[in-house]
């Protein structure tokens, strides 16, 4: 142990050179002083060297070591003479050994003092950062006697600047916006980095499911990372899912032992994947929800230290800005987006304007609703420069009366543009005085153009709606009729045929021949009825509130329709109810439901060829003291989840159909404050039904139209 | 017994079964008239009739069922049909399938009577 004190003070290290030239006495006496002084000299620097808390090292002026202290063997667990070879040794960090022994040259060969921060290896193999100082010892003359070295451990200092480094590093990204991934990227791998042997996590919550989104796990693998994502916040999922709902940090040391973790879903995962501990810490917003976890693994059970705890509350700390930032920016973002959106959207522009100056404010969405260049100065002859010549009227008046009082106003006018498009505006104002008494309006204006024109188009669209199915229900009816006419024509021309026939006999058959007229006749006014009836659908064109017979109005539409019907083999039955209330309503617009109604039910059945195709008209009465009509067909039916697409415009099952009859029907229907349904029979087809509201006792129908006078249509054979 | 040929009449519209038998005894023709294709499958008449003048649209059994039921039943009476629905598409499917004619509705007596002569000649 006192080996290095003791080589530290041997007389011949330190070897004052001198010449003996002098007298004898003076020789002496200057010999003993020299030797006194030596020695104290000695002593002094051995006092110094060993009460030295840093490693001390001498080396001889060529730099052969020549003193170790003995914090410095130690420190290395080597001996002296190991220590002697130090620069063909480990003793000093690989990465640093060039650069330790290049400035040792320097130094020999300049003689100057210099510093340097090198890694020496500890005993236990570890190594440290040292401040190492090296200077030269002179003697009075400016003589190098040796080289002193003085190794200060900085290993501390520069783990704290290395870890601040990092945590700037880190809060540099979070303030320069780095995705939030990258940040917590960066996060993770500085941990990593720090502390050795582990892997980190950053697991952040969704608390809308609430599940676990993976934030960043630089270093863990796949095989770990996809079954972690998306799973349920819980106390079962394991040390994230505790760490999150107890708002608490959860340390298991040991998977393998740990007994509050032995089912949890997470630890068979750790386990295959060789990790023994996990430390779960809370990553907390600033209000103190938590945002997230942030996880440390290792492969050998262990427990935080204290620096790794205060590295764990930093990093969360950093992780909890960042995360908070990126959720602020992310719902900032959204709010612009939707901000902008909305202005564009709306389409809406406001004003201030003050009368007595005809001072005009104009919001950016105005200047583009006028098509103004921005910046130009709005004045009145502007805008109405751009007013529709036809609405220059109502925009002076509106002018007029805003002057002459405060009132709030609102008015539609149309602009026509430069391009001769135009444009319909809603202009909303308030007038008020200000504190002189002065008038000011400030207003909104709102460009409506899209939603005029859209109004046209739809109202466009609905007359050729109705139109079609008009058309549609004549080109059926065509059929109808010529077939309703071409009956009693081919007997009338037999019968006329016969009686020529009867009356050019020898003897004319005066009887048979007046029988024959007497038919023709007869089939005459049939032609006539079906001619009646035909007048009495296509004359009106508007929808005519009159009173009507609903039986009598289906009888009429299965004489038309029958005659189809029965082409496609429909065996027609009705069931009309006797002393049906009488009904308020458009006679031809309900016989158009009643045929499309039969017509569908008919459609319904052309592919049914193992049953009869049997079409069941009823009018009842129904409660609420309605009408009730239903036809009730044995067709294809429709599937129960299509019930409600029954109705829609251009919904059709059928090949060639159009999909309108049954939507025009419902909104005639509507019209006629009723509603039209359709139900599956128990048995195969469906039944489409319409109720409309009769007329109460005593009423008589708007305009009092009476009855048409029927007579009694055709028989249906 | 009767000597002149027997056309059956068979239609649903009554103003055809009432002209158009008189109009057929005056070509000299004996007429029998049928309400439904049912009508007269069941008719003594069925056996004898030379020439049927049958309607295409009828509640229950239409006409050209009727036809299809009497081929089954190898009752090889020619068939001249009549019909009120000038569906140009229906003329030539009935003739493919043995018809001798096909008058729509109104028709005159020459083409009825040619309809008819042309039918017993095939008889």
């Amino acid at each position: 142990m006192m080996d290095i004190a003791r080589r530290v003070a041997h007389p011949h290290v330190v070897e004052p050179r001198h010449e003996r030239t002098a007298s004898e006495n003076d020789l002496t006496v200057r010999l003993k002083h020299a030797e006194e002084e030596v020695r104290a000299r000695d002593l002094n620097f051995q006092l110094i060297v060993e009460s030295i808390p840093a490693l001390v090292a001498v080396m001889t002026p060529t730099g052969e070591v020549e003193a170790l202290n003995q914090p410095v063997l130690d420190y290395t667990g080597k001996s002296f003479e190991e220590l002697t070879g130090w620069a063909n040794s480990d003793v000093v960090h690989p990465d640093d050994l060039a650069p330790t022994i290049e400035s040792l040259r320097k130094a020999l060969e300049s003689g100057d003092a210099y510093e340097l921060e090198s890694r020496h290896r500890r005993a236990d193999g570890v190594y440290r950062w040292f401040h190492v100082r090296g200077f030269p010892l002179k003697d009075t003359d400016g003589r190098i006697l040796r080289w002193c070295f003085l190794l200060a451990d900085i290993d501390d200092r520069k783990r704290a600047e290395a870890q601040l480094a990092g945590e700037k590093r880190l809060l540099e990204m979070v303030a320069s916006s780095c995705a939030l991934t990258e940040v917590l990227t960066a996060l993770c791998k500085f941990v990593e980095d720090t502390s050795a042997d582990c892997h980190c996590g950053v697991y952040l919550i969704d608390w809308s499911a609430p599940k676990f989104r993976i934030g960043a796990v630089p270093s863990l693998p796949r095989t770990f990372n996809d079954p972690c994502e998306g799973l349920t916040v819980s106390l079962e999922v394991g040390p994230c899912g505790v760490a999150a709902l107890t708002k608490t940090q959860v340390i298991v040391t040991d998977f393998e032992s740990d007994p509050l973790f032995q089912s949890c879903a997470i630890r068979p995962l750790s386990l295959a994947h060789g990790f023994r501990s996990q430390w779960s810490t809370p990553i907390f917003a600033r209000d103190g929800r938590v945002m997230g976890t942030f996880a440390i693994f290792q492969t050998s059970p262990a427990s935080p230290t204290q620096v790794q705890q205060d590295l764990i509350a930093q990093v969360t700390h950093i992780a909890s800005i960042a995360i908070e930032r990126a959720l602020s920016e992310a719902a900032l973002k959204r709010s612009e987006a939707f901000l902008a959106e909305a202005q564009h959207l709306s389409r809406i522009g406001s004003f201030a304007w003050r009368v007595a100056t005809n001072e005009i404010t104009w919001s950016e969405e105005l200047y583009r609703i006028f098509e103004f260049e921005p910046h130009v100065r709005v004045t009145l002859e502007l805008i109405v420069a751009r007013v529709h010549p036809e609405d220059l009227t109502l925009f002076h008046d509106m002018i007029e009366r805003a002057t002459s009082s405060a009132s709030d106003f609102q008015y539609e006018h149309r602009l026509l543009m430069p391009d001769h498009s135009i444009k319909y505006l809603h202009q909303t104002a308030h007038g008020t005085r200000n504190e002189d008494g002065e008038l000011e309006y400030i207003g909104a204006v709102q460009d409506v153009t899209n939603r005029r024109l859209s109004e046209e188009a739809l109202g466009k669209a609905r007359a050729e709606l109705a139109h079609v199915t008009r058309v549609m229900s004549l080109g059926a009816l065509t059929a109808s009729i010529a077939h309703e006419v071409n009956q009693p024509l081919s007997g009338i021309i037999t019968n006329a045929s016969t009686c020529l026939r009867m009356l050019d006999a020898d003897p004319p058959n005066v009887d048979g021949a007046r029988e024959t007229v007497r038919r023709t006749i007869r089939d005459g006014h049939r032609a006539s009825d079906v001619m009646t009836r035909l007048r009495a659908l296509f004359s009106r064109k508007d929808m005519a509130t009159e009173l009507v017979d609903l039986n009598e109005a289906t009888r009429e539409v299965i004489t038309l329709a029958l005659s189809e019907l029965q082409r496609n083999r429909v065996i027609v039955k009705h069931t009309l109810a006797d002393e049906l209330p009488i009904v308020a309503g458009d006679r031809v617009q309900l016989q158009q439901v009643i045929l499309n109604l039969l017509r569908n039910a008919s459609d319904a059945m052309s592919s049914v060829d193992d049953r009869p195709r049997q079409l069941l008209i009823r009018t009842e009465p129904d409660a609420d003291c309605g009408v009730r009509l239903s036809v009730q067909d044995a067709g294809v039916g429709f599937a129960p989840e299509s019930i409600n697409k029954l109705f829609d415009s251009f919904y059709t099952t059928k090949s060639d159909g159009m999909g309108i009859g049954l939507s025009v029907s419902r909104s005639i229907i509507e019209n006629h404050q009723g509603r039209l349904w359709a139900t599956s029979n128990d048995g195969p087809g469906a039944t489409f039904s319409f109720s409309i509201p009769c007329v109460a006792e005593g009423v008589a129908g708007p305009g009092g139209v009476a009855l048409t006078d029927q007579k009694p249509a055709a028989r249906p054979s | 017994m009767e000597t002149r040929p027997l056309i059956s009449v068979v239609d649903d519209d009554e103003s055809v079964r009432e002209s158009l038998p008189d109009l057929l005894k005056e070509f000299g023709f004996a007429a029998q008239v049928f309400s439904s294709a049912e009508e007269f499958l069941v008719s003594r008449y069925l056996k004898e009739t030379k020439c049927l003048i049958l309607d295409v649209a009828m509640p229950g059994l239409s006409g050209p069922d009727l036809q299809q039921e009497l081929t089954r039943r190898r009752q090889e009476i020619p068939i001249v049909f009549i019909t009120a629905h000038r569906d140009e598409r229906v003329r030539p499917r009935l003739l493919e399938q043995g018809a001798v004619e096909c008058l729509f509705k109104p028709f005159s007596e020459t083409d009825l009577l040619e309809a008819l002569n042309a039918a017993l000649r095939v008889s």
